[in-house]
């Protein structure tokens, strides 16, 4: 019942972000490249999770368990990856974008790199070690 | 780390998935410990041998380096 529950937010969130990012394409008028980079990283992680819960949905019809304690090491290694990701990112992003381009990264495109960063870290990383086996 | 899981489910006529059932875990972790590619807890290693009737010394067999 509990992996029910945990499928069907799951499957909440990602609606709620396609439908989000549906809306702002469609009323963002012209777009910069950074902007279509950043919604290309978002559509990978939605993507992506699409994919993990589509796995987890199929375990559940079979009878068999969404998550069990070779999974959750994984989650738990993807989500250690994810977080140093993030640091660095927050760190690195706005020194390479000084070094490199003599430009002064806002904010907000920080968060955004930060986000995006760890986001697909994380993915990219739980794909990978469950793929692999640990 | 060996393992003689497949040997054993054989003489059992055990799928993996019907193995996974059976201890509740996923079909992909039977598959990565019979490949020797994840070590299972003490627990999951108990489980398998109490589901295919052995000992977990007659179960995993580790060389030495």
């Amino acid at each position: 019942m509990k992996d029910k529950i945990r499928i069907g937010i799951g499957i909440g969130i990602a609606a709620a972000v396609i439908g989000t990012l549906s809306f702002y394409v469609l009323n963002a008028g012209n777009l910069e490249l950074s902007e279509i980079l950043q919604i290309g990283v978002v559509l990978i992680l939605v993507v992506s999770a699409a994919y993990i819960l589509w796995d987890r949905i199929k375990n559940i019809k079979k009878g068999l368990p969404a998550q069990d304690e070779r999974l959750k090491i994984t989650n738990y290694k993807a989500c250690y990856y994810g977080f140093i990701a993030a640091i660095w990112s927050a760190v690195g992003a706005p020194l390479l974008s000084g070094i490199l381009f003599d430009y002064e990264m806002p904010g907000h495109y920080v968060t955004a790199v930060v986000v995006l960063g760890g986001g697909l870290t994380f993915i990219i990383s739980y794909l990978y070690l469950a793929w692999k086996g640990n | 780390m060996k393992t003689r899981i497949k040997e054993l489910r054989a003489r059992y006529d055990l799928t993996q998935e019907d193995l996974a059932k059976k201890i509740g875990v996923r079909r992909e972790t039977i598959l990565f410990i019979e490949k020797g590619k994840y070590n299972p807890s003490l627990k999951l290693a108990h489980d398998i041998a109490k589901a295919l009737q052995t000992t977990i010394d007659e179960l995993f067999m580790f060389e030495e380096d």
